[in-house]
C-alpha cells in the first residue's frame, strides 16, 4: 500500500513479544512507517527466546520469531530510564500517529508515559495498550504470555484427547496473535475515527479478552444446557468418523470429518471399503456415533498403508473434507500453499534469506508488502533521530557517548 | 429479567462524540415494535469524561453496562456472510459502531440451525442456537432470495451507498448470484469494497476443496506438534482458526477503507484465506524450522521448542499451566517449592541447561504440583511474578473475578434464548460512552425497516414480495 510521504503513518512501537509487535508489522505492510523502540539493557525479549551463542554470533539477531514479526520496522534503541532518553521518545511520540505498548499495567505512568502525557504533546496520537488482563482489576499487575492467556480463555482446558487425560497447550501460543489482530483493528478503528473528530485516544485491549470471544459456543453451550462441554479431542459431538488416523510412512496422519451420507458413501467408495455400507453398525449417522471406536478400528485399517498426499486428495476430489496433518515443512509444501505464493523470501543481516508468511488479505489495487526485513538492533538510530526527529550529528553522537542509544546488547 | 426501559442519559455526557449515530437505530425503535420490544437491560451512561488515568474504572458502569462504540457509526456494511468466519468479521465491526445488515435468505442462513441449545441437541429447530446469537449481535437483519430478479436490485439498491461488502460464499458464487464479476461490481459501486472470505483464497487447484474445522487445523499446521508423542495429533478445540481467519477480514476491512480515503480514493477488492490465515500464526514452526532445520514433534505435556518449561501439570484439584523461561522465574518456581537450592543445581543454571535436563527437573516439580491446589500454586506463584496459571473449565471462566471486576461479560437478553452472557468488547476506547449490545436480529427483523425505508418500498409490496418468497 503506497502512500504519499506526508499522508504516511508513522507509528512508535514500544512493544515487544508477539502480540504488540505483530499490531506494528500489520501497519508495515500497509506501508506506515513503524519505529521499533527498544534498550540495549532491556531489548525485546523475544530476541533472545529461541537463540543463544557468542557475541561474535549476534545472538539477539537470530531468533526467527523476532525476526518474522518485527518485518519492516526501524530499529531504534533508546534508554527510558533516563531523561535524555525519554526525551527523545517524547519527541517521536509528539510526532506519531500511533503508538503501540504491551507493558505490564501501570509502567508506561512510572516512565511518565502515560496517555494524558502523551495526549497534551499530540491530541491526535492513538495509542494503544495491551495488558494481558486488563489495566484494572485485581490481577492488572499479572504478566501474561501467550499460553497463561489460552489457558485463562478457556481453551486449553478443551484442549484434550476425547477418552480422557490431560489438557494440552496449543502450538501456536494462541493468545498472542489473537491479541495482534484485535490490536491492529483496534489501531485502524481509532484511526478512522481521528479522520471524523481530529482527535486521537487511548485504547486499552486486554489479550484475554480478545481471546475469550473465540470461546463463545463453549461458554454458551455451558449457560443453555448446564454441562461443561468435556474435551472432544479430535470427534464431534454428533458426527462419524470425524478423526485423525494414521497412514504409511514415519510421521504421516489424514484428518478427515464426515458430516452426511453423501461424505459416508464417497469416503466408502474412495476407499473401497463399499462392504462397510452393508454393516449394521455403520448404516445410520446415529449408528456410526455408537460405534465410533469400531468405526475407527476400521478406517485406520484401510489408511495404514495409504500415501497420505495420495489419499487426501482422491478424498477431496470425492467431496470429503479431509487433509493431511502438516508439519512445519509440509505446512510450506502445502499445494494450496505454494499455488497462491503465500511464503515470501526476505533477506536479512546476520541470518540470509528465509521464507516468512507473506501478508494475508489479498488487496487488488493496494497489496500489502511483507517483504521487509526486521530491523538490527538499533540499526536505525542514526537515520531515525537525525531525518524524523531532525537531530544534530553533535546531537546524536552525545546520546551515543552517553549510552542512551547504541547497538550492542547490554545486560 | 428483561428490562426494556431505556435511558437517555448517555447522549447528554459530556464525552458521547456521536450521538447522532443513533439515528438509524432510534428510527427503527420508533417504527419497529418488537425490536423496542427486544432491546437489552441498558443502565445509566456515562456522565464524567474519560480520561486516560481512568479509562479502567470509568469503563466499568455499575449494575448494567454498555460494549457498543460508535467510532464507525459513519460506516455501512452489507454483510453477505454466514456460518462463522464472515460473521465475525462484521461481528467486530458492528461491535463498533458500523451499520451492518445481515442480508440471508428467507429461510435462513445455515448457522441458525447450529446449536448449542437449552435441550442439549446439536441443532435447532428455530431461528437460532447460542452461537449465532452471539456471532450476530448489533446487526440488522433482512431476508432476501437472491434467485429472484427482484432480489438483487433491492440489493444493488443496497450497496449504493455501502462501504463494505462482506462475504464468505464459495468462491464464484456471489458473481452469479449479482450477475456482476467483483470488477463490475466495484466498477458500479466506486466507493464500495468487496472483502471475500474463503477457505483456501479465491484461487489455488484447492480453492473449490470442501473444509471443516478439523481439517484446517490439520492442513494449517496446528495439530501436528500437539498431544503424545505415541498417539495421533490433536486437533484444537472448536473453531479457532475460524475465527482467526474473521479477524484478519476485519482488520482488512479498516485496512480497505484506509486506503479508498488517503491511496486510492476508491474501494477494492480484498481476498482472505482461512488456510492462510491459520498458517500465518504458526511461526514457531514454519520459520524456525528453517532457521534450525528441527521440526517439532508432539512431546505430550511439555510445549517445547527451544529453551522453555511451558507445561501443564496434574495439582490436586485439576491442572495447571506453568511457564518458567527466565533465570528468574526458575528462581521463583525453585523457591516456591521450598527448593531455593535448585538454582546452584548444574543441570538448571540456564534455561539451556534446564531444556536439555527437563526430564529431570520435572521429576521434581511434578510431585509438588500433585500435592497441591490450583488456588494455592496460583496464589504463590504470582507473589513471585510466576506465570502460573489454574487451568480454569468455561464455567471458572464466567466466574474468574478479573473478568467480573472488570464487568467483561456482558447479559444480553437474547428474543430467543433469554438472558445470556456473551463476551464483551476487547476494546475500551477512551473518546466514547458505548451503547449498549443488541440482541442477533430475527429472521427478517428489520425488512420492513430497510427495505421500506432506505429503499422506498410500500407496504403494498412489502407484502407482494413477502408471498412471493422474494423476502
Amino acid at each position: 500500500m503506497t502512500t504519499t510521504p506526508h499522508q504516511r503513518l508513522r507509528v512508535a512501537d514500544l512493544s515487544m513479544g508477539w502480540a504488540g509487535p505483530l499490531v506494528g508489522a500489520m501497519l508495515a505492510e500497509m506501508g506506515a512507517e513503524v519505529v521499533k523502540v527498544e534498550d540495549t539493557r532491556h531489548f525485546d525479549w523475544w530476541r533472545g527466546s529461541l537463540s543463544m551463542g557468542s557475541p561474535e554470533e549476534h545472538p539477539v539477531e537470530r531468533s526467527a520469531v523476532f525476526n518474522s514479526v518485527n518485518r519492516g520496522k526501524l530499529g531504534v534503541t533508546l534508554n527510558l530510564a533516563d531523561p535524555r532518553g525519554l526525551a527523545v521518545l517524547k519527541r517521536l511520540a509528539a510526532t506519531a500517529d500511533v503508538l503501540i505498548e504491551n507493558f505490564s499495567a501501570g509502567v508506561m505512568e512510572r516512565l511518565g508515559l502515560s496517555y494524558p502525557v502523551l495526549s497534551a504533546l499530540n491530541p491526535r496520537l492513538v495509542m494503544l495498550s495491551m495488558p494481558s488482563f486488563g489495566a484494572d482489576g485485581p490481577e492488572r499487575d499479572a504478566r501474561g504470555y501467550g499460553n497463561t492467556v489460552e489457558a485463562m480463555a478457556g481453551v486449553t482446558g478443551l484442549t484434550g484427547y476425547h477418552d480422557g487425560g490431560q489438557p494440552y497447550t496449543l502450538s501456536n501460543a494462541l493468545g498472542d496473535p489473537v491479541g495482534g489482530l484485535n490490536g491492529a483493528f483496534a489501531v485502524m478503528v481509532g484511526l478512522h475515527e481521528r479522520e471524523r473528530t481530529g482527535r486521537g485516544q487511548w485504547i486499552e485491549l486486554a489479550q484475554v479478552e480478545a481471546a475469550i470471544p473465540l470461546m463463545a459456543e463453549a461458554l454458551l453451550d455451558y449457560q443453555l444446557t448446564g454441562k461443561i462441554p468435556p474435551p472432544r479431542g479430535n470427534r464431534h459431538p454428533r458426527h462419524a468418523p470425524h478423526g485423525i488416523y494414521r497412514c504409511a510412512g514415519e510421521n504421516e496422519w489424514i484428518a478427515l470429518g464426515v458430516e452426511d451420507e453423501t461424505q459416508w458413501r464417497a469416503l466408502l467408495n474412495a476407499l473401497g471399503l463399499q462392504n462397510l455400507a452393508g454393516d449394521q453398525r455403520f448404516s445410520t449417522a446415529e449408528a456410526r456415533k455408537r460405534n465410533e471406536d469400531a468405526l475407527d478400528e476400521a478406517l485406520s485399517r484401510a489408511f495404514a498403508s495409504s500415501e497420505v498426499e495420495e489419499i487426501a486428495r482422491r478424498l477431496v476430489e470425492a467431496g470429503v473434507p479431509a487433509g493431511q496433518v502438516n508439519s512445519a515443512p509440509s505446512v510450506m509444501a502445502d499445494a494450496q500453499i505454494q499455488a497462491r505464493g503465500y511464503f515470501v523470501p526476505v533477506e536479512r543481516a546476520v541470518v540470509g534469506t528465509h521464507l516468512y508468511p507473506g501478508a494475508v488479505a489479498r488487496f487488488s489495487q493496494t497489496p500489502l508488502e511483507a517483504d521487509r526485513p526486521a530491523p538490527l538492533l538499533g540499526e536505525h538510530n542514526a537515520a531515525v533521530l537525525r531525518e524524523i526527529l531532525g537531530m544534530s550529528d553533535a546531537e546524536i553522537e552525545a546520546l551515543e557517548r552517553a549510552g542512551i542509544i547504541g547497538t550492542r546488547p547490554l545486560g | 429479567m428483561c428490562h426494556s426501559e431505556r435511558s437517555e442519559e448517555s447522549a447528554e455526557g459530556g464525552f458521547c462524540l456521536h450521538p447522532a449515530s443513533r439515528g438509524l437505530l432510534a428510527g427503527l425503535r420508533v417504527t419497529d415494535e418488537e425490536a423496542a420490544q427486544s432491546q437489552p437491560q441498558v443502565a445509566r451512561g456515562c456522565r464524567e469524561p474519560l480520561t486516560g488515568e481512568t479509562l479502567g474504572s470509568q469503563i466499568r458502569l455499575g449494575a448494567g453496562f454498555f460494549m457498543r462504540y460508535n467510532s464507525l457509526s459513519d460506516i455501512r456494511v452489507v454483510d453477505l456472510t454466514h456460518h462463522i468466519a464472515g460473521p465475525y468479521a462484521t461481528r467486530m465491526l458492528a461491535e463498533m459502531g458500523a451499520e451492518v445488515i445481515k442480508v440471508e435468505p428467507p429461510w435462513g442462513e445455515g448457522a441458525r440451525r447450529r446449536g448449542p441449545t437449552r435441550d442439549g441437541a446439536g441443532d435447532t429447530a428455530g431461528d437460532r442456537g447460542g452461537l449465532f446469537a452471539f456471532l450476530n449481535t448489533n446487526k440488522l437483519g433482512v431476508t432476501l432470495d437472491l434467485r429472484h430478479e427482484r432480489a438483487r436490485e433491492m440489493l444493488l439498491a443496497m450497496l449504493d451507498g455501502a462501504d463494505l461488502l462482506v462475504e464468505n460464499f464459495a468462491p464464484g458464487t456471489l458473481a452469479k448470484l449479482t450477475a456482476l464479476s467483483p470488477a463490475e461490481l466495484l466498477e458500479r459501486f466506486p466507493k464500495l469494497s468487496l472483502v471475500s472470505i474463503s477457505n483456501f483464497g479465491q484461487d489455488g487447484p484447492d480453492r473449490d476443496a470442501p473444509l471443516n474445522d478439523l481439517v484446517l487445523f490439520a492442513r494449517g499446521g496446528w495439530t501436528y506438534p500437539v498431544g503424545e508423542p505415541t498417539r495421533e495429533p490433536l486437533t484444537p478445540p472448536g473453531s479457532l482458526a475460524q475465527y482467526v481467519g474473521g479477524l484478519y477480514a476485519a482488520v482488512a476491512a479498516m485496512q480497505a477503507l484506509y486506503a479508498r480515503s488517503f491511496v486510492l480514493g476508491c474501494g477494492q477488492h480484498v481476498d482472505v484465506s482461512l488456510l492462510e490465515a491459520a498458517v500465518a500464526t504458526m511461526i514457531y514452526e514454519t520459520v524456525t524450522f528453517q532457521y534450525t532445520g528441527v521440526t517439532r514433534e508432539r512431546t505430550g505435556k511439555r510445549y517445547t521448542i527451544g529453551p522453555f518449561l511451558i507445561v501443564t501439570l496434574r495439582c490436586r484439584d485439576g491442572y495447571a499451566g506453568l511457564h518458567c523461561v527466565t533465570d528468574k522465574q526458575f528462581e521463583s518456581l525453585s523457591e516456591m517449592m521450598g527448593r531455593p537450592e535448585l538454582v546452584r543445581d548444574e543441570r538448571f543454571r540456564t534455561a539451556y541447561l534446564r531444556m536439555v535436563n527437563s526430564d529431570a527437573l520435572l521429576a521434581i516439580v511434578e510431585p509438588f504440583f500433585l500435592a497441591h491446589d490450583r488456588a494455592f500454586l496460583y496464589r504463590e506463584g504470582r507473589k513471585r511474578a510466576l506465570p502460573l496459571v489454574p487451568i480454569p473449565s468455561v464455567a471458572e471462566v464466567l466466574e474468574w473475578e478479573q473478568l467480573k471486576a472488570r464487568a467483561y461479560f456482558e447479559t444480553v437478553c437474547d428474543p430467543v434464548l433469554g438472558e445470556i452472557k456473551i463476551p464483551g468488547a476487547p476494546l475500551r476506547l477512551s473518546s466514547h460512552c458505548p451503547e449498549p449490545t443488541r440482541p442477533a436480529p430475527r429472521l427478517g427483523e428489520h425488512n420492513r425497516a430497510i427495505f421500506g425505508e432506505r429503499l422506498g418500498l410500500d407496504d403494498a409490496e412489502l407484502s407482494r414480495l413477502r408471498q412471493a418468497g422474494i423476502i
